[in-house]
């Protein structure tokens, strides 16, 4: 019986998904640089917007600029983590210096490096792009599947100025 | 023997379990490659579309004012 119980429960599993109230999966991630290691743990008590994209991914090339102009609307207590899931981290730097290009602003955010795919492992992400609205506890306040328009944007400003 | 089978049909239907199997979004970096599209150049493919349709005679070309006879 015993057996039984545990063999469904490695089959519920695999079914589980990461859903809104769950605690963040940490993680430990270099920059696209490799210069520095990040882990969640470095950003307690502050609210995250943890972004998965890639070059590759048309979608998440369309929301890069808005996160531009979101991380320079917010000095303080927010801070936006992109996640690229590209096997190069070079082509995720070549599309963020065209973005620097095209708006004039340097990457005012945290750009990570997921070559194993780990965190979009752990985060169970269903689409490119995905993000994941962390609170100051660590704790997922919300979770957005697909690219974010100007429209977007400022409801999700509504949902940031309620978690800071 | 009835948990036997039990369990190994648990263990079956596992494999086929969605995570399991399906190419997760995070994955297609090599299925989004241009390489992989059937038509990689759209202008090549227009011209190919142009010929096929010609060689078939069927359709009268690629649109409204072309006969079908490769000229125009």
């Amino acid at each position: 019986m015993k057996t039984l119980l545990l063999f469904l429960t490695l089959g519920l599993h695999l079914y589980a998904g990461i859903s809104e109230g769950d605690k963040a999966p940490d993680f430990t991630l270099k920059t696209l640089e490799g210069t520095k290691t990040y882990t969640m743990q470095n950003f307690k008590g502050e609210v995250v917007l943890l972004n998965l994209w890639a070059s590759w991914c048309k979608g998440c090339k369309k929301e890069m600029p808005e996160f531009f102009e979101l991380q320079k609307s917010y000095k303080k207590s927010f801070k936006i983590v992109t996640v690229s899931v590209d096997d190069k981290a070079s082509k995720s730097q070549k599309f963020l210096q065209s973005v620097e290009k095209k708006t004039g602003i340097k990457t005012p955010f945290i750009s990570l490096h997921d070559s194993d795919k780990s965190v979009a492992k752990a985060y169970q992400a269903v689409a490119m792009p995905s993000s994941y609205l962390i609170d100051k506890k660590g704790i997922i306040r919300l979770i957005i599947v697909g690219s974010l328009n100007s429209e977007d944007i400022e409801q999700l400003k509504l949902e940031i100025n309620k978690l800071k | 023997m009835k948990i036997t089978l039990l369990l190994s049909l648990i263990l079956l239907l596992s494999g086929c379990s969605d995570k399991l199997v399906r190419v997760m979004p995070y994955e297609k970096e090599h299925f989004a490659d241009p390489k992989m599209s059937l038509s990689p150049l759209a202008e090549r493919a227009e011209h190919e579309g142009h010929i096929f349709l010609i060689r078939e005679a069927s359709a009268g070309g690629d649109s409204a004012y072309q006969g079908g006879c490769g000229c125009r």
